[in-house]
């Protein structure tokens, strides 16, 4: 499968099903899968935000195929399935969560709608309509009224007032006119919905909705009366939770809120338990076992205890979009998916990642689960309004790769380092008796050595043998190439001033050969100016002349003009012409 | 009075002695008195012969035409562990090329240097008939000149009056019928004429002669076919000496001709069975340890040169290359006692002695170190050993600290061998160290193009290049991509 090895992710996912133009325009949220039918099958439920003011659709997938559309009245902000009864056979039901209400569909019908309660109203806010409708204020004073009491008022203004404030004052006359008679109600909005279990922790026992909302509160509701059982107050707006535990028994709330801080809910308190205050915006928050992993909008992934304590931290390579868990209890695997702006998908387990999906375009959604028959399924749907659909191969396996910095998973590797010899025992053993000795005996050597070498360096200095001149005015440098196989050989000369500005001029090339053996067609040549850095190759031929498959060595020198002696010398040991004994 | 010894007997006696020069002088005396003494003709051509003798199983180097023009090769890329030809093929176990140097094919560096384990097959044309550096001279064009000129034209240096024998005039027939001469006649021609045809010519009528039932004869036909590069035809007739006589040199031919079509697997299996035939017979296991060598496999060719030294405990070649890969893997203290033991048995060399020096030092035997420098220095026959000497000393200097010593020696290493491109690449670093970046920069890349084996220079000019922010000749020259090569493969 050659789409499997091209994305880059070792062949450990199956690819199921690519959609590219399937429409879906959804969030991580509005996505999850449920065995609709009860025929033990699961599909997948999408609310689809369609073009984000018209097009919103519900939209329930099996297999590859779209199998219901059903149309939602405003943008949907979440969406679950749960069991609300204990009917058989067991169907759960799906809620959607828009605007200030909860959609409940049951066999993919609507079934039933729940409201949030609205809020109190300011008073002195009912007070300026109420003289509105009585006609004892025009638009404009009615704008000033309202203007000041924003300003000052504790309870924040209705939508109605803010959507006044916001027109035109043409506009504002006509706006009055169609309005004024209603009541005015304040309503809140819903951000986000989860799922709690009522009193059993079993895959199908009935379950409580669990609804974050714009004015800062955490319903929970019955879900067979839908009733508040419980009213929770945050600090600020919460935009993602998680939910776990039991409503009867004891329960755990994380919510991700506005203000780049997460709080922890538990049961019997009314206000938040734990913070954990984040350096940027949260984007996206997943329970794995008790911790809480929570991905950042300044590209980090950080993980947290159940009571707040930092665990770790890692810099990811892009800006994450949306992040899932990915639970396999079969295979014992819990991890996170993250998918990220550069249009990868990364599956971290603690901070260690384990394998990166390529897709083709940004993923803007991610859920994993069971869909059709298949438990191990990932689905997810790109910004484009793709669809993609992959299996997780039973062979895959994930091994954790450190990506820490830090000491590399290389150096924790055991070098093959032989064990130690008997031999080496006693020649330690030696050096500790004989330390001292060993020590004078090097020095003095070393002495002796130095003193070698500096004769040597100095003989080779004044007959400038060395190819490399280190002289300040002409630091040059030749290597020389003798390529053929006779008797007619090429040499090349490679020189290159090595000097980091100057350019030197006036050099020449000439030869020391044993003229029996060897002809050379230019004996002497003119180097043109050597500008620094570049080689310079000097050509010429060399033509061997003798038939008796001897060799000798030609010198080469470089000469500077008005210098005696050369520059630099090379020895060249000629190869054994081999031309003349073909016959 | 005095006694005269005859002439033959005194010549039969200085071959035994191997004067030869003196054994040809007295036969040539009595050829003079008795052109038709068959005797004397006889131990001259073999006086001669023993001569310019060489062992022709152990002489064998790939010349250009073989490997470039090769007829036999099939496959471009042979499967791993089934080619001479793909050195990059290791088999696990042995040091990788960041510890253990390699030569220009990509072989790691062996404790003894053979014909055929400098060079292995260059990649291309160019390579090939550049003069490489680990030989000093250039590679022969095909193995039927090259060195075996070299070796085998004595007759041309030293008769200034012409040949011993005119073999353009000899009656080949006639001579193929007397048995005891036509040997001594055929290796002759063989070995000091070096003419392959003639001897070719001789050897055919004579097996005729001997109605294809002399196992000899067919082993120098084969010998004959081998220099002339019909290695399918060599393979018939050693097979054929060997269906009529068990013979220890006749396998050792039969596998160099394997060799070099490039199936080592069979000329492993043809050693495993002519071991059955010799038990622990010294060149065979040495064969066999020498194919794994080349094969990249050094854990199983130790095993096998271990072999050897259970059968012969003063085998040069099996001590040295133990010891060298005792000192590639970790292990400088056996490595020393191998080479001590070789210093025992009397060889007294450049080499060795700077082979003990470095292991000496790498085994914290610190008191000996330099002076088995010094000593290797006294005993220098050559530029290059020189320059390899200076080398280490380097090395020893670097490792001490002493970064001054260090440059000179590196420096001295250039004065005397212009192409060592492991000392420029060192060079390049003492001089980055000082600040001189364009020199570095300058012997970097003198010593990539002078190895372009090595991978430390490349590794080093993009280092460099990085940090100076030049792109450009990295990518220019695809140091990377090389880079990236180069460790995929290691």
């Amino acid at each position: 499968m050659s789409s499997v090895e091209s994305s880059g992710d070792g062949g450990k996912w199956l690819d199921a099903h690519y959609d590219p133009v399937a429409g879906l325009y959804t969030f991580s949220s509005c996505v999850d899968l449920a065995d609709l039918s009860g025929d033990r099958e699961s599909r997948l439920v999408v609310g689809d935000l369609g073009t984000g003011s018209s097009g919103m659709k519900l939209k329930v997938y099996r297999g590859t195929a779209l199998i219901s559309e059903n149309t939602l009245l405003d943008l949907p902000a979440g969406l679950v399935a749960f069991f609300m009864d204990l009917h058989e056979p067991r169907i759960p039901a799906v809620a959607v969560a828009s605007g200030p209400c909860i959609y409940v569909y049951k066999n993919l019908r609507p079934y039933f709608k729940f409201t949030l309660p609205s809020l109190d109203v300011n008073p002195l806010e009912q007070d300026v309509w109420q003289q509105v409708r009585e006609g004892q204020i025009d638009p404009v004073m009615l704008k000033e009224m309202l203007e000041s009491i924003r300003k000052k008022a504790d309870i924040p203004l209705s939508i109605r007032s803010l959507r006044f404030l916001s027109l035109e004052a043409d506009e504002a006359d006509e706006f009055v006119q169609l309005h004024k008679q209603q009541p005015i109600r304040r309503q809140t909005v819903i951000t986000c919905i989860g799922t709690l279990k009522k009193s059993t922790a079993d895959e199908d026992g009935i379950s409580c909705l669990v609804i974050g909302t714009e004015s800062t509160d955490v319903f929970i509701l019955d879900p067979e009366a839908f009733t508040i059982l419980c009213k929770m107050s945050l600090p600020a707006v919460p935009t993602m939770m998680d939910v776990t535990g039991q409503f009867d028994v004891e329960f755990r709330i994380t919510v991700a809120c506005r203000n780049g801080s997460i709080y922890i809910l538990r049961r019997e308190s009314e206000k938040p338990k734990y913070c954990i205050k984040l350096s940027s915006h949260p984007v996206g928050l997943v329970r794995v076992g008790k911790n809480v992993v929570v991905g950042c909008t300044d590209e980090s992934l950080q993980g947290f205890t159940q009571k707040g304590k930092k665990l770790w931290k890692i810099i990811l390579p892009a800006p994450i979009t949306t992040m899932a868990p990915m639970d396999l209890p079969t295979r014992g695997l819990q991890a996170v998916l993250v998918a990220l702006a550069n249009c990868q998908v990364q599956l971290y387990r603690e901070k260690n990642l384990l394998s990166t999906i390529k897709t083709p375009d940004t993923v803007t959604s991610i859920c994993f689960g069971r869909y059709g028959r298949e438990d191990g399924t990932l689905i997810m749907t790109t910004k484009g309004g793709g669809l993609m659909v992959k299996i997780l191969k039973r062979t895959a396996v994930f091994d954790d790769r450190d990506s820490t910095p830090g000491p590399p998973v290389a150096q924790s590797v055991r070098l093959n380092v032989p064990k130690k010899t008997k031999l080496y025992v006693d020649q330690t053993l030696r050096e500790r008796e004989n330390g001292l000795a060993m020590h004078r005996a090097f020095h003095m050597d070393l002495s002796r050595m130095r003193l070698a070498a500096v004769r040597a360096y100095v003989k080779a200095l004044e007959s400038s043998l060395t190819p490399i001149s280190s002289s300040l005015s002409e630091p040059l440098k030749m290597n020389a190439v003798v390529q053929g196989l006779g008797p007619s050989f090429k040499l090349t000369l490679n020189v290159q001033n090595t000097a980091s500005c100057r350019p030197v001029m006036n050099l020449a090339i000439s030869f020391l050969y044993d003229d029996n053996l060897y002809r050379i067609r230019n004996p002497y040549m003119r180097i043109p100016l050597l500008v620094p850095g570049l080689i310079y190759p000097v050509e010429t031929f060399v033509e061997c002349t003798s038939d008796k498959g001897i060799s000798d060595i030609i010198k080469v020198f470089v000469l500077h003009e008005e210098k005696s002696s050369p520059l630099l010398t090379a020895h060249i040991n000629m190869p054994v012409s081999e031309g003349l004994m073909l016959n | 009075m005095e006694v005269t010894m005859d002439p033959l007997f005194l010549a039969v006696s200085y071959f035994r002695r191997r004067k030869l020069q003196q054994c040809s002088d007295i036969c040539g005396k009595i050829l003079q008195d008795n052109p038709y003494d068959q005797a004397a003709w006889s131990l001259k051509t073999r006086a001669l012969t023993e001569m310019v003798y060489i062992d022709e199983v152990d002489v064998d180097q790939e010349g250009i035409a073989e490997m470039m023009l090769d007829e036999s090769s099939i496959a471009q890329v042979a499967r791993p562990g089934t080619s001479l030809r793909l050195p990059g093929t290791s088999h696990g176990g042995g040091p990788t090329p960041a510890v253990r140097p390699m030569t220009q094919s990509g072989r790691p560096i062996t404790g003894f240097v053979r014909p055929s384990t400098q060079s292995g097959r260059p990649g291309t044309m160019e390579q090939a008939i550049k003069t490489p550096r680990t030989a000093s001279t250039a590679r022969p064009v095909t193995s039927s000149s090259g060195r075996f000129i070299r070796l085998g034209t004595a007759s041309m240096l030293t008769n200034p009056e012409g040949p011993f024998i005119n073999l353009s005039r000899i009656n080949l027939s006639k001579y193929s019928k007397k048995p005891c001469l036509s040997r001594t006649l055929f290796e002759y021609i063989f070995h000091h004429e070096n003419d392959v045809k003639t001897a070719l010519d001789l050897a055919a009528q004579a097996t005729e002669h001997a109605q294809f039932k002399d196992w000899w004869w067919k082993v120098q036909l084969g010998k004959c076919y081998y220099r002339l590069g019909l290695y399918r035809e060599a393979e018939k007739q050693f097979r054929s000496a060997l269906n009529q006589q068990e013979v220890v040199d006749t396998y050792l031919y039969l596998t160099k001709v394997y060799q070099r079509l490039d199936q080592p697997i069979t000329a492993l299996n043809l050693f495993k069975q002519g071991l059955d035939h010799f038990p622990g017979e010294v060149t065979l296991l040495t064969g066999i340890a020498r194919i794994h060598e080349e094969m990249n496999n050094i854990p199983s060719a130790t095993e096998y040169y271990k072999e050897v030294l259970k059968q012969d405990n003063t085998h040069v070649e099996a001590i040295a290359c133990i010891g060298s890969n005792h000192f590639y893997t970790d292990q400088p203290e056996i490595a020393l006692r191998f080479y001590r033991r070789l210093l025992q048995m009397g060889v007294y060399n450049c080499q060795l002695y700077n082979n003990l020096g470095l292991c000496c030092f790498y085994a914290q035997q610190y008191d000996m170190t330099l002076s088995s420098f010094e000593r290797a220095l006294a005993l220098v026959a050559s530029d290059e050993e020189q320059a390899d000497v200076w080398y280490n000393v380097g090395h020893v200097a670097v490792g001490i600290g002493d970064l001054m010593l260090a440059y000179q020696c590196f420096k001295l290493t250039l004065a005397f061998n212009n192409d060592h491109a492991e000392a420029y690449n060192n060079l390049a670093v003492l001089e980055l160290r000082k600040g001189h970046i364009e020199q570095s920069k300058a012997f970097l890349q003198t010593a990539a193009s002078l190895a372009p084996h090595m991978y430390e220079p490349y590794f080093n000019l993009s280092i460099l290049c990085e940090k100076d922010g030049s792109y450009g000749p990295t990518r220019q020259a695809g140091f990377c991509k090389q880079l990236q090569q180069h460790f995929a493969v290691l």
